[in-house]
């Protein structure tokens, strides 16, 4: 019979059809994840060893549950996206983990428990974090629909970036401008986000103008200068970020901003006179400032006299910058220990500073391991814009591994006096939740981006 | 409690635990950091890498199997990828031809059709067909069916299957019916779309 046979047939191709995709990345990830959450165990165990010699179970417990949020992330992800990276999950995971362990650390120097411990406030915000990249994976299916809000998102990161310059809402803190708050706590920073909203604004609209940008203009100098009109956005994201130095007083996150728009310019158009353009105005921007404006005068004389003792006592002085140098000396090759080490001589060391702080602890070797984590992070983002096949996936993804690049490059770069020491966090390590929220939601926007790219057809036949 | 070795032991074994968690990340995706392994194809080389494979070790087969069907350039790595190769029961082409494996086909060329001439690299992934936009090609025709056929990799040799489809999948002209290993330069005809996979 014709028709039992074929049935017979379909029936032994569809298991073929089924298994199609074997899960070989989750399975993947599964295993790193473990690996990832068992060295976030043995770092809390460390440090509670060499700071108090003994082992308490209190901080394992919460940071066990965090472990199971983290889970729970990697199996929605074997539902949908199952072929998204899979690296990119447990490097957050380990990153964010060393964060806390530090920062428990430092807690213990300074016999801050309960509420009051920034360890076990960083471990809600971490799980709030990971909740929102949940979310995001989840309701963001494919990375294309962000494209059909480019302007909205430009608007959001417009609107973020004003909040703190409301009277009442705004709150300031060593002198920069850039939180808001409700009440004495939950406090936050919008900027955070919108480098997430700025970086999509800046995909969608790059797509839809870049040839006009790219194509025309006089040729100068051996290259293609901008004509007048086109040279519109360039001035006014300068402008803007200029307004933040001052408004806002935040010169990392002018330098952040202004960064993510130029190297989406130069991976959109491959000019490099945009480029060459935007950084000359930057840099003639941030002269003028540091000439002109008190606050950036005062870093970078902190910056090139660090070791001049009128300096390192003066109020706002290199005293902190200093302070971190002599911990990362402190630390040596191999660190004094976690736990064993006095990071908390240095102030702010679990923010601004974690950077100094592990330095100390783990010196050298554990530094360079955690900077291996975010360069592998980092050229994991890279790796999925250059695989995408739309233009504005490509983009998305470039930019917004670019920005925790950048990030890490102005911090680390301020800690270790390469370049003037400016207020940004430490992607997924430093204490602050708007930070970690917003470095969640850049890997799950990476994480969806990463499955799209593997699922797109090579080819498309259409006749 | 505890003492300072201890103490100098854990701090070590936790620097040594945090590297090898970044070299096994590496080691994961070194394909995609050094791209793919790259395989020397001269025929002198073959022979003169093939014997002591042979001999130094007992479990590559030997390479004398091997040698006489494939009598042009053998991978000098994969002895016993080709080997199997042999081994396998299906139907070997007759053509004298070498089989795509994945060290000698290097990618696919749409030979006729809407996108003649249209190329991609071909990986290590399998290459599935059909009408389906979640295909690797999508082909949209009146012949294709929703999963037409699919190319994948068995024992590092590209193998073309058909999916049930109600027009066919064609290798040179013969209706696939099994699973068939592909010959490099032997065209696959889906529709009106034919295409090769070339080295």
């Amino acid at each position: 019979m014709p028709a039992v046979s074929r049935s017979s047939a379909q029936t032994a191709s569809n298991p073929v059809r089924r298994i199609r995709i074997p899960q070989k990345f989750r399975n993947l990830e599964l295993l790193l994840l473990i690996a990832a959450c068992a060295i976030n165990a043995i770092a809390i165990v460390l440090v509670q060893l060499g700071a108090l010699g003994h082992i308490d179970t209190t901080l394992i417990v919460l940071g066990a549950g965090l472990s199971l949020l983290v889970f729970g992330m990697h199996v929605a992800m074997r539902f949908v996206a199952r072929d998204a990276d899979p690296f990119i999950l447990p490097i957050a995971t380990v990153l964010n983990g060393i964060g806390i362990a530090m920062i428990y650390r430092i807690d213990l120097a300074y016999g801050d428990v309960g509420w009051a411990s920034a360890a076990v406030r960083q471990i809600v915000w971490s799980a709030m974090a990971i909740i929102a990249a949940i979310v995001v994976i989840i309701v963001i299916r494919n990375h294309r629909v962000l494209f059909r809000y480019t302007y909205v998102a430009g608007f959001i990161a417009l609107a973020l970036l004003l909040l703190p310059l409301v009277p009442g809402l705004g709150r300031e803190v060593n002198g920069a401008r850039v939180w808001i708050g409700i009440g004495e706590f939950a406090t936050f920073q919008p900027g955070e986000i919108a480098k997430i909203a700025l970086a999509v604004f800046f995909a969608g609209y790059l797509v839809r103008n870049r040839d006009s940008l790219s194509m025309v203009g006089t040729k100068f100098l051996g290259m293609r200068m901008p004509r007048m009109r086109d040279l519109g956005p360039l001035l006014v994201v300068w402008a803007f970020s200029m307004a933040v130095i001052v408004f806002q007083r935040d010169l990392g996150t002018a330098l952040l901003y202004f960064g993510l728009f130029m190297v989406m310019l130069y991976v959109a158009t491959g000019r490099l006179s945009w480029v060459l353009l935007g950084f000359s105005l930057f840099l003639g921007g941030a002269l003028v400032a540091s000439q002109t404006l008190d606050y950036v005068n005062g870093r970078f004389t902190n910056w090139l006299d660090a070791f001049n003792p009128a300096i390192y006592d003066a109020p706002g002085g290199s005293y902190q910058l200093v302070q971190g140098i002599f911990g990362l000396a402190n630390g040596g090759l191999l660190g004094t220990g976690l736990g064993q080490g006095r990071p908390d001589l240095t102030p702010v060391p679990q923010s601004d500073y974690i950077i100094a702080s592990l330095g100390e602890e783990l010196g050298l070797a554990g530094l360079f391991a955690i900077f291996a984590l975010y360069l592998l992070f980092i050229a994991r983002g890279f790796r999925i814009g250059f695989a995408g096949q739309d233009d504005f996936g490509k983009l998305l993804g470039v930019g917004l591994a670019f920005v925790v690049a950048l990030q890490c490059f102005i911090v680390i770069g301020g800690v270790t006096r390469v370049i003037p020491l400016t207020g940004l966090t430490t992607p997924f390590l430093a204490a602050g939740g708007s930070s970690l929220v917003a470095n969640w939601i850049v890997a799950a926007l990476l994480l969806r981006l990463s499955d799209t790219v593997r699922n797109q057809p090579r080819l498309v036949v259409n006749e | 409690m505890t003492s300072e070795l201890t103490l100098l032991v854990l701090r070590l074994g936790f620097l040594l635990l945090l590297w090898l968690f970044v070299f096994a990340i590496v080691y994961a995706l070194r394909s995609d950091l050094f791209g793919q392994r790259v395989r020397k194809l001269q025929p002198t080389d073959a022979v003169a890498t093939a014997p002591p494979a042979g001999n130094g070790h007992s479990s590559p087969p030997k390479p004398s199997a091997a040698a006489p069907v494939f009598a042009s350039p053998a991978p000098a790595g994969p002895v016993s990828a080709s080997a199997a190769a042999v081994a396998e029961p299906v139907l070997t082409p007759a053509f004298g031809r070498d089989v795509a494996s994945a060290q000698t086909a290097h990618r696919l060329v749409i030979t006729s059709g809407a996108k003649a001439g249209a190329e991609f690299p071909l990986g290590r992934d399998e290459i599935t067909i059909g009408r389906s936009s979640d295909s690797a090609i999508v082909i949209r025709d009146d012949y294709t069916s929703t999963h037409h056929a699919r190319l994948m990799l068995w024992n590092d040799q590209w193998m073309l299957q058909d999916l049930d489809s109600t027009n066919g999948t064609f290798l040179d002209g013969a209706r696939v019916t099994v699973p068939t290993p592909v010959p490099l330069n032997a065209t696959v005809k889906i529709g009106s779309t034919t295409f090769e996979l070339r080295r």
